[in-house]
C-alpha cells in the first residue's frame, strides 16, 4: 500500500504529464475495450443471426418459382385470380377458380412427414394466391417523381395485383412474409383463428377499400373480417393479405395444398443434414429443398466486414497502446535517472527498482483503463453503429429469389441490421480493462528493467 | 605518501593499489592511480584536494559504485572491489552510507520517509520500528520535528544535508562516504553538518569526508591528499 502511495505521489510531481499519459492512454485503451466490446457484439449478433436464419430451411415443389400464384400458372390461364387477372377468363361470378389442377404442389402429408424427420423442430406451411377479383379495389404503384420509367405508368399509377398469403404461423407478424411489417392498427392472427374468416392486411389495400380494423369485406364470396393493418413500407407490400391456411384453401379451393413449407431444424449444423434427408424423403422430383446459406451471407456479411474491422481496429488499439506506455516509460526512465541512480547508491536492487517504475506504470494503465471503459458505456453502440456499412440492408419479402412465403420464416434479422445489433456493455468491460492495464504496464517493464540494469550510479551521480 | 602497499589489518577500508582510468574522448583520464590506502576505523578521515583529483571517483569505489580496474579495496575485511549482483546491493545497503554534495533524496518522499526508505530496501519488516528508528534519527541530525513530514523541496538546504546523513545512517554502516557534504551550505551551515558527521565517528564507524575546504579537513582525525589521482599526502590530526 505505502509502495502504491509513493508511487502516485511520484507520478504527481509531474501531474500534466501524467495526465497527458493517463488520456492518450486512456483513448488507447477506451478504442481498444469499445473494439473489443463491438466485436462481441457484432459475433452475437452473427450467432444470432445464423440460429435465426440459418436453422430455417425452404421447401417448395420442385420446379417452382417465385411461390404458389406463379406455380399454377402465374399472370396465364388458372391463375387464382377472379375476373378481372389478367388472362384469367374463366370467371364470370368474381369467385376465384383456380382451375390448374395440373400444377404440382406439396400435400400437408408432405408437411407431415418432413416433421418426423430428425433434428426438425417446426414447420410452418404456406399457400400464396392472386386475387383479382372485383370486390377489392387493388391499390396502385404511383409514379415515382423522378424515375426513368415513372412515363411508363399511368396518371394515378398502375393497379397492383393482391397476393393472398395462407399460413399456418399466423401468430407473429414476421411469419407474414414481409420484411419491416408493422402492424398499425389491431393486430395478426391468434392461435385459434386457425380457420376463421379474419385477414391482415396491408394499408395500401385497406385505403384503396376504405377498410379498417373490425370491418369485413368478402372475397370469394365470403365474409372476411379485418383484425389488422400493417405497413412494410412498400407499394406492393402493403397491397397484399394475409389469412389463415386453412381459410385461405377454403376461399381458393385448393384443400389440401401446399406452395410451400418452411422448415425448422434445431441447429445449424444439422441444416445441410436435414435438407438432405427432405430430398430422400420426399424425392428430389416432389421437392426443392433450399436452405438459408445466401440469405445468411447476405445478411452477414456487412456484419462480418464490421467485425473484422472492429477487430484490426481492437489491434491496433492495443498495439498503440503498447507502444504509447512502451515510449512514455522510456523516457520517463530517462528523465529519472538521477532518480534511479540515487535508489541504487542507497541499497535498492535493479528490480526493486523497476518493480517501482512497472507500479508507476500500472497505476497509470489502470487509471486510463478505467477511464476508457467508462467511455466504452456511452460510445459502443456509436462505434458500432458506424461500422455496419449498410444498416438497412433488405432481406427476403417480395423481391427476394424465391419470394412470396417461400421464405418467409426467413425474417427479422435482415430487416434492419443496425438495430438489431445491441451493443450491451457489461460490468466484464472493467475486467478486460484491467487485463489489459496489467498486461501493458508488464509490457512497459521491458523498457526500465533494460534501462535501469545499464545505469551505473556513479556515472549518474557524476555527469547527471 | 607513498603509493605502495600500506595496508594494515586494523583498518576500516583498505585499499591495495587501486587504479581506476576513464576514457573521456581519444583521451584517458586517470582518476585513480594506484592508490593505497588504509583508513582507520571510528575516525573522522578527510579526503582534501582540489576539483577532479580523484576523490570522488576514490569514494565511488570505496562505496562500491563503481569498480576499480584494478587492485584491491576490503571494508571490514571483505573484498568489495569485485563484487557484483545481491552481494554489491548488500554491500551498498548494509555497509555504507552516502551523504552527497546535492543531496539527492527523493523528492516525492517526505523527509521521514527518505530516512525510512534504506530499511525498507533492506526489508524491515516493522513499519512502526522503521518509524520509530527513523524518527530518533531525525533528532540525532537535529530536524525539528514539525520538519519529518516535509518533503525536500520545503526544507531549506542544511535540513536537507541533516535527512541525507539521516538517511546514511539508516541501517547503521560501518563507514559513512561524504562527498562534498558542505559545497551547497553556507559556512555556518556546513559547520553544523560537519560537526554532525565529526559526532558519528565512533568506535564502530568511521567517516570519510572528500573536500577540498581546509577548515573541514582541520577538524579530521586524519587528512589524506590527493592530486592526479595519487595520494600525496596523510597527516594525522
Amino acid at each position: 500500500m505505502k509502495t502504491l502511495r509513493w508511487a502516485a505521489r511520484a507520478l504527481l510531481r509531474a501531474p500534466l504529464r501524467a495526465a497527458l499519459l493517463v488520456g492518450v492512454l486512456g483513448v488507447s485503451i477506451g478504442l481498444a475495450l469499445i473494439m473489443i466490446t463491438v466485436d462481441g457484439a457484432f459475433d452475437e449478433r452473427l450467432d444470432e443471426i445464423q440460429s435465426e436464419v440459418g436453422t430455417t430451411l425452404t421447401v417448395q415443389p420442385a420446379g417452382s418459382f417465385g411461390g404458389g400464384f406463379i406455380l399454377r400458372g402465374g399472370f396465364g390461364p388458372g391463375a387464382g385470380g377472379g375476373p378481372n387477372a389478367p388472362n384469367a377468363g374463366d370467371t364470370a361470378d368474381g369467385a376465384d377458380t383456380d382451375a390448374d389442377a395440373g400444377q404440382a404442389t406439396l400435400t400437408d402429408e408432405a408437411a407431415e412427414a418432413i416433421a418426423s424427420i430428425e433434428h426438425v423442430t417446426d414447420y410452418a406451411r404456406t399457400i400464396t394466391a392472386l386475387y383479382s377479383g372485383d370486390e377489392l379495389v387493388a391499390g396502385t404503384v404511383e409514379r415515382p417523381g423522378n424515375s426513368p420509367f415513372a412515363g411508363n405508368l399511368p396518371e394515378g399509377g398502375r393497379p397492383i395485383l393482391i397476393l393472398v398469403t395462407g399460413t399456418d404461423d399466423p401468430t407473429e407478424l414476421s411469419s407474414l412474409g414481409v420484411q419491416n411489417a408493422e402492424i398499425t392498427s389491431g393486430r395478426t392472427f391468434e392461435v385459434d383463428e386457425g380457420e376463421a374468416n379474419v385477414a391482415v392486411i396491408g394499408e395500401g389495400l385497406a385505403e384503396a377499400n376504405g377498410l379498417v380494423v373490425g370491418d369485413t369485406f368478402s372475397v370469394n364470396e365470403a365474409e372476411v373480417e379485418v383484425v389488422g393493418i400493417y405497413t412494410s413500407g412498400t407499394q406492393f407490400g402493403d397491397n397484399a393479405m394475409f389469412l389463415p391456411l386453412d381459410t385461405a384453401r377454403a376461399l381458393f379451393d385448393r384443400e389440401g395444398e401446399v406452395d410451400a413449407i418452411s422448415v425448422r431444424v434445431d441447429t445449424a449444423e444439422n441444416v445441410s443434414a436435414t435438407a438432405e434427408a427432405i430430398r430422400e424423403t420426399l424425392g428430389e422430383d416432389v421437392a426443392d429443398v433450399t436452405t438459408q446459406e445466401a440469405t445468411f451471407d447476405a445478411i452477414s456479411a456487412p456484419l462480418a466486414d464490421a467485425a473484422d474491422s472492429s477487430r484490426i481496429g481492437m489491434i491496433a488499439a492495443l498495439i498503440a497502446s503498447a507502444a504509447i506506455i512502451l515510449f512514455s516509460v522510456a523516457i520517463v526512465a530517462r528523465q529519472r535517472i538521477k532518480e534511479i541512480g540515487i535508489l541504487k547508491a542507497i541499497g535498492a536492487s535493479n528490480w526493486h527498482v523497476v518493480g517501482q517504475m512497472t507500479l508507476e506504470t500500472a497505476f497509470v494503465a489502470v487509471i486510463a483503463a478505467v477511464i476508457g471503459a467508462l467511455a466504452t458505456f456511452p460510445l459502443a453502440q456509436t462505434v458500432a453503429n458506424g461500422l455496419v456499412s449498410d444498416p438497412t440492408i433488405q432481406v427476403g419479402g417480395f423481391g427476394r429469389p424465391g419470394g412470396g412465403a417461400a421464405v418467409q420464416a426467413v425474417d427479422g434479422p435482415g430487416s434492419n441490421l443496425l438495430g438489431e445489433v445491441d451493443v450491451a456493455v457489461s460490468p466484464e468491460v472493467f475486467g478486460y480493462a484491467l487485463a489489459i492495464a496489467l498486461g501493458l504496464a508488464l509490457v512497459a517493464t521491458l523498457i526500465p528493467a533494460w534501462y535501469v540494469g545499464r545505469v551505473k550510479p556513479a556515472e549518474v551521480l557524476r555527469y547527471e | 605518501m607513498s603509493n605502495t602497499a600500506v595496508a594494515t589489518s586494523s583498518g576500516a577500508a583498505v585499499l591495495e593499489d587501486v587504479v581506476k582510468h576513464f576514457k573521456s574522448g581519444s583521451d584517458t583520464v586517470h582518476a585513480v592511480d594506484g592508490v593505497s590506502v588504509a583508513i582507520p576505523r571510528g575516525k573522522l578521515v578527510a579526503l582534501k584536494g582540489p576539483s577532479g583529483c580523484g576523490k570522488s571517483t576514490l569514494l565511488n569505489l570505496l562505496g562500491a559504485l563503481d569498480r576499480p580496474d584494478s587492485g584491491r579495496i576490503v571494508v571490514d575485511g571483505a573484498d568489495v572491489s569485485g563484487l557484483s549482483g545481491a552481494a554489491e546491493v548488500a554491500y551498498r545497503r548494509d555497509k555504507v552510507g552516502f551523504v552527497f554534495q546535492m543531496f539527492n533524496l527523493m523528492p516525492y518522499l517526505s523527509a521521514i520517509e527518505n530516512v525510512m526508505l534504506p530499511m525498507e530496501l533492506r526489508g524491515e519488516p516493522n513499519a512502526q520500528g522503521r518509524r520509530t528508528l527513523a524518527e530518533s534519527l531525525l533528532s540525532r541530525v537535529k530536524l525539528a520535528p514539525d520538519r519529518h513530514r516535509r518533503r525536500p523541496t520545503r526544507l531549506s538546504g542544511g535540513e536537507q544535508q541533516r535527512v541525507a546523513i539521516a538517511r546514511a545512517l539508516a541501517n547503521d554502516p560501518s563507514l559513512i562516504l561524504a562527498d562534498e557534504p558542505t559545497a551547497n551550505l553556507d559556512s555556518t551551515t556546513g559547520e553544523q553538518i560537519v560537526g554532525l558527521l565529526r559526532s558519528l565517528a565512533s568506535d564502530d564507524r568511521t567517516v570519510l569526508i572528500a573536500t577540498h575546504d581546509n577548515s573541514i579537513a582541520r577538524q579530521a582525525d586524519l587528512v589524506v591528499t590527493m592530486r592526479d589521482g595519487k595520494l600525496v599526502g596523510r597527516d594525522e590530526g
